[in-house]
């Protein structure tokens, strides 16, 4: 119960940055702000997914979270983390040809993380985790 | 490892819900479609709610 009232607040927290941040843009988007948006956007679509799941379960008097839900994150957190070292290789790779400032390099960088590990995580979530 | 879960809640007239007290229901629902090999312990659970030995319900191969 804990864990959602927190994702719900930091979900509201980015929504409110996103919020400010077209506020003070005043509509001059460049095509990589509107990318930025959406993988913004679906990644607080994920956290208040996660969120909702772990209300309905406390709902239901079901532990919000047991030995399976524990191996999935445990199982989705190595596999992004490797995932990731091939992004960031990519990005150090691919930088040389963009002409990305720095911050908007490791902008990418950390979305792309998120993700990755949002990616990871429905995937293991829904096929299982098998003779493990 | 195979299991007789679904065999045996229909037989204890349980729903997936009633087994989910310890686990979540998705817990249930995969052991159920044998995509998750549960932990002694919930082997052990789950055994003690059909009062029955952990082999009778799950089946190594």
């Amino acid at each position: 119960m804990k864990k959602a009232v927190i994702v719900f607040i930091v979900a509201a927290l980015v929504l409110a940055t996103v919020g400010l941040w077209i506020f003070s843009s005043s509509g001059n988007f460049k095509p990589a702000d509107i990318a930025s948006f959406g993988i913004i956007i679906l990644v607080v679509v994920f956290a208040v997914f996660f969120g909702v799941k772990r209300l309905t379960s406390a709902k239901r008097g079901e532990p919000p979270e047991d030995e399976l839900s524990k191996k999935v994150m445990r199982k989705t957190s190595s596999l992004s983390y490797y995932i990731s070292l091939y992004l960031w290789l990519a990005i150090m790779y691919f930088s040389d040809r963009f002409n990305y400032e720095t911050h908007t390099i490791i902008g990418i960088g950390i979305l792309g993380m998120a993700v990755v590990f949002a990616v990871c995580w429905l995937v293991i979530n829904f096929t299982g985790i098998k003779n493990e | 490892m195979n299991n007789r879960i679904k065999e045996y809640r229909a037989r204890f007239n349980l729903t997936q819900e009633d087994l989910a007290k310890k686990v979540r229901r998705e817990t249930i629902v995969f052991l159920e479609k044998n995509k998750y090999n549960p932990s002694l312990k919930l082997a052990h659970d789950i055994a003690r709610v059909f009062d029955s030995k952990i082999e009778e319900i799950f089946l190594f191969e």
